[in-house]
């Protein structure tokens, strides 16, 4: 009682009581949702829409989230970061309660989530969906000053503006090296896509100018179709290093934007560190995460297997073979909601079948795609045989072209969907 | 539409007679609007799939599945559901609001 004497309290103060008082007493229940990406607005909104009874509040920190999908774009000079981002009036009216601070504790036994300003919000069901943070810890050389220098822009916003400052004033003929981290992480062909969308930038206003991509890895996502693509619309301008050929990174020096491998070092004109990751840091303050920094989960409704009663969807969390992708977080969401309803309800959630779709961007107007479905198999999400596949790498006509379409059309209708 | 797909089709569309809540989604269904939008996305190339008839659906789906109807993500995406489910999907969106 003195949580929810507490609450009503900070509930008045932030303005929200009357969502609160209207809950009361309904039975339905109350969820806390701690993030307001992909998962996290999407789940926040699909429980309310699935079920108005409940009392649903959304915990996210900033006022507007800017979108790491297409964010490529926004370095590439293609897009403006403004186009990158989204308010959380949509989910107000549908009415979801949001609450614009920061979760800096969780007790699962009490069930309660404590926000920065000390209140204290009690929860019958609690989903964490805080997508990535940054290992600080892994890179020798590597921390949030030198972020400052050598961005890894691998959270969309200020970073993503700040990369793309120091492309724009770069003396052309200057050296871009980016390096990318080992499996796991945050979108698995991110990094590639990224080298095309700079060097399609290059192309027409450093054309002196390489890239360099360093990588922790032998193999990648799309690996072929990006390849086909660097030599054929970037012939020269983008080397990559392979774990094999010397392409691990073992620290940088942020005062002379220098990556060092076991194989030598390079100093860049502009540097771009892909740092190694691991699920948001509440993540671990809840109890989710285990010794690897991500949140393993069981896969019907993506309930942590070390915290009973949380829910942990996204880049966070452990999804067998389902990869890191805002589409699988919208997912999860989805599925995770539904599930949520039904466990409230005292129902047993059936086994769900999931689908992620993933566009990249080698060239504004040239897309490829990888796809996938996957099912709960023994205790992880595995994907459907038969299904799912990249890209074919020979097409005719405009194929490549609409991919571009249809990513640009899937960006549009996902952000809608969750923000909107 | 093929014969043998019928009495499924008409199974999941009988359960899902009542105005389905949408907890009731049938597995994969609740994925497919992040691609197949709930309301109207401007000059969108992926086209909305609520309030469709569910054979048309269906017969799309089949088609993507074995390649007779060429596609990009479609015919990967059909591979991963066999007749039954993609029945219910198509039922599950026929019923959904357009």
């Amino acid at each position: 009682m003195a949580t929810r004497r507490r609450f009503l309290k900070g509930a008045a103060a932030l303005g929200f009581a009357p969502a609160i008082a209207s809950a009361q007493g309904t039975g339905a229940g109350r969820v806390v949702v701690i993030g307001g990406g992909f998962g996290g607005a999407t789940a926040a909104r699909t429980l309310k829409a699935l079920e108005p009874r409940l009392d649903v509040i959304l915990v996210e920190r900033d006022a507007v989230y800017t979108s790491c999908p297409y964010s490529n774009g926004v370095l590439a000079a293609v897009r403006e970061i403004s186009q990158q981002q989204f308010r959380y009036d949509g989910l107000k009216r549908a009415g979801v309660t949001i609450a614009q601070t920061s979760a800096t504790a969780v007790d699962a036994s009490a069930r309660t989530v404590t926000l920065a300003d000390g209140d204290r919000l009690s929860w019958d069901r609690l989903v964490i969906s805080p997508g990535i943070d940054i290992n600080w810890t892994v890179l020798p050389g590597y921390d949030e000053a030198a972020a400052r220098k050598m961005p890894h822009a691998w959270k969309a916003g200020a970073q993503t503006v700040l990369l793309r400052q120091q492309l724009q004033a770069m003396d052309d003929g200057g050296l871009v090296v980016m390096s990318a981290p080992a499996n796991p992480y945050r979108c698995p062909p991110g990094p590639y896509e990224r080298a095309c969308l700079i060097a399609y930038w290059m192309k027409i206003w450093k054309p002196k100018s390489k890239l360099l991509l360093l990588d922790a890895k032998d193999a990648f996502s799309k690996q072929r179709l990006f390849q086909n693509a660097r030599a054929r619309e970037y012939p020269g301008m983008v080397e990559w290093v392979p774990l094999s050929k010397g392409g691990a990174v073992t620290s940088v020096d942020p005062a002379t934007l220098t990556f060092f491998t076991d194989f030598g070092r390079h100093k860049a004109a502009v540097a771009n560190v892909i740092p190694p990751q691991k699920a948001g840091a509440i993540a671990a303050l809840a109890g989710v995460a285990d010794r690897t920094g991500w949140c393993p989960v069981e896969p019907v409704a993506f309930e942590s297997t070390l915290r009973p009663g949380i829910h942990v969807l996204g880049d966070a969390a452990v999804m067998g073979a389902m990869p890191k992708s805002a589409f699988a977080a919208n997912a999860q969401a989805k599925v995770c909601a539904a599930a949520i309803v039904d466990l409230l309800a005292g129902r047993t959630p059936v086994d769900p079948t999931l689908i992620n779709t993933c566009y990249s961007l080698v060239a504004p107007d040239y897309g490829i795609s990888v796809a996938g479905v996957y099912r709960p198999d023994k205790g992880v999400l595995a994907e459907v045989p038969g299904a799912g596949g990249v890209s074919p790498l020979d097409v005719v006509g405009g194929y490549r072209g609409q991919e571009a379409l249809y990513a640009d059309s899937w960006f549009r209708t996902i952000t809608a969907e969750t923000f909107g | 539409m093929r014969l043998w797909l019928l009495p499924v089709l008409a199974c999941a569309l009988a359960q899902a007679g009542a105005p389905a809540r949408a907890a009731d989604a049938p597995p994969g269904a609740s994925s497919c609007t992040g691609c197949h939008a709930r309301t109207t996305i401007a000059d969108s190339v992926i086209p909305r799939i609520a309030g469709r008839k569910a054979d048309v659906i269906a017969t799309a789906m089949v088609a993507y599945r074995s390649g007779a109807w060429p596609s990009s993500v479609m015919g990967r995406i059909a591979k991963g559901f066999d007749d039954r489910q993609t029945a219910a999907i198509a039922a599950w969106f026929a019923v959904q609001p357009e």
